[in-house]
């Protein structure tokens, strides 16, 4: 017996949630950045779903690109944490307001 | 199928919480590894070879070995001693929450795809193979897309540099 398409898009959202609330109540942006990721992963599975009940190719090739792009914002993000970092700034995601001077 | 669903299932909802749950980042880190792998099972099942091999090899190797690189580098602090969580933050997330799962509930209620099937059933794509149906696919149709995420990745790549290079006070 197949598992149907439904459940699949159920558990995306489900970590899409889970992934959307530790954003907003996580402190720590590392943890933040995880959080993230969380949730393109959840949109992965969604794409991969869809595309595999739908019989197309379609969601595949998509959710290979958000890999990627996902890849890219990880470094840069990753870049910019690190400099916050070295700056001696806490690493609390409520005090970083340098953008807002 | 449906009982290796459920199991892969349980373990993906058991590591997001883990992500969002524990306090110090390495065990959100390890946490998050394992979701990844969980959801390179799940590719598996939905017959996308070519994206568990992506999965495994950037998301739980490359992404999270610089995760986990970058908190054994800092050191950075737990949530425990950021003090206490403020209570907005607690509401923001659990109105977030009571949104998302009434969605998931219109989900429960309308379980049809409606989107008309295009021609690469299983059978088509293991006829041709996973990879190669997948590559002809990136490179002739989605040729555009793949080619603005080359330059996407040149520029990330260069403002990474930039960023390492330069010091802000």
């Amino acid at each position: 017996m197949p598992v149907p398409a439904y459940t699949f898009l159920l558990l995306s959202g489900a970590l899409f949630t889970m992934g959307a609330i530790g954003f907003l109540v996580r402190r720590n942006p590392l943890v933040v950045f995880m959080c993230i990721e969380l949730m393109l992963n959840a949109v992965n599975l969604a794409f991969a779903a869809v595309s595999r009940y739908l019989n197309s190719l379609d969601g595949v090739v998509f959710a290979f690109l958000v890999i990627t792009v996902a890849a890219a914002e990880v470094v840069v993000g990753i870049a910019i944490i690190v400099q916050v970092y070295r700056a001696g700034r806490q690493m609390d995601v409520d005090g970083l307001d340098l953008m807002k001077e | 199928m449906v009982v290796g669903f459920a199991i892969v299932a349980a373990w993906e909802l058991v590591t997001a919480a883990g992500v969002i749950g524990f306090r110090r980042p390495i065990y959100n880190a390890l946490a998050l590894v394992g979701n990844m792998l969980g959801l390179a099972v799940l590719f598996l099942m939905l017959n996308a070879q070519f994206l568990f091999a992506a999965q495994v090899i950037v998301y739980a190797g490359a992404v999270m070995v610089l995760f986990v690189f970058i908190i054994a580098l800092m050191n950075p602090v737990s949530d425990v001693t950021l003090g206490p969580a403020r209570g907005s933050e607690w509401i923001y997330g659990i109105v977030f929450g009571v949104i998302f799962a009434a969605l998931l509930g219109v989900l429960l209620v309308n379980q049809g795809l409606t989107g008309r099937p295009g021609p690469f059933t299983p059978e088509v794509i293991n006829a041709v193979g996973n990879v190669q149906s997948v590559g002809t696919a990136l490179y002739t149709r989605f040729l555009f897309p793949v080619e603005v995420t080359s330059v996407l990745l040149l520029i990330a790549a260069v403002g990474a540099v930039y960023l390492a290079m330069r010091r802000i006070r």
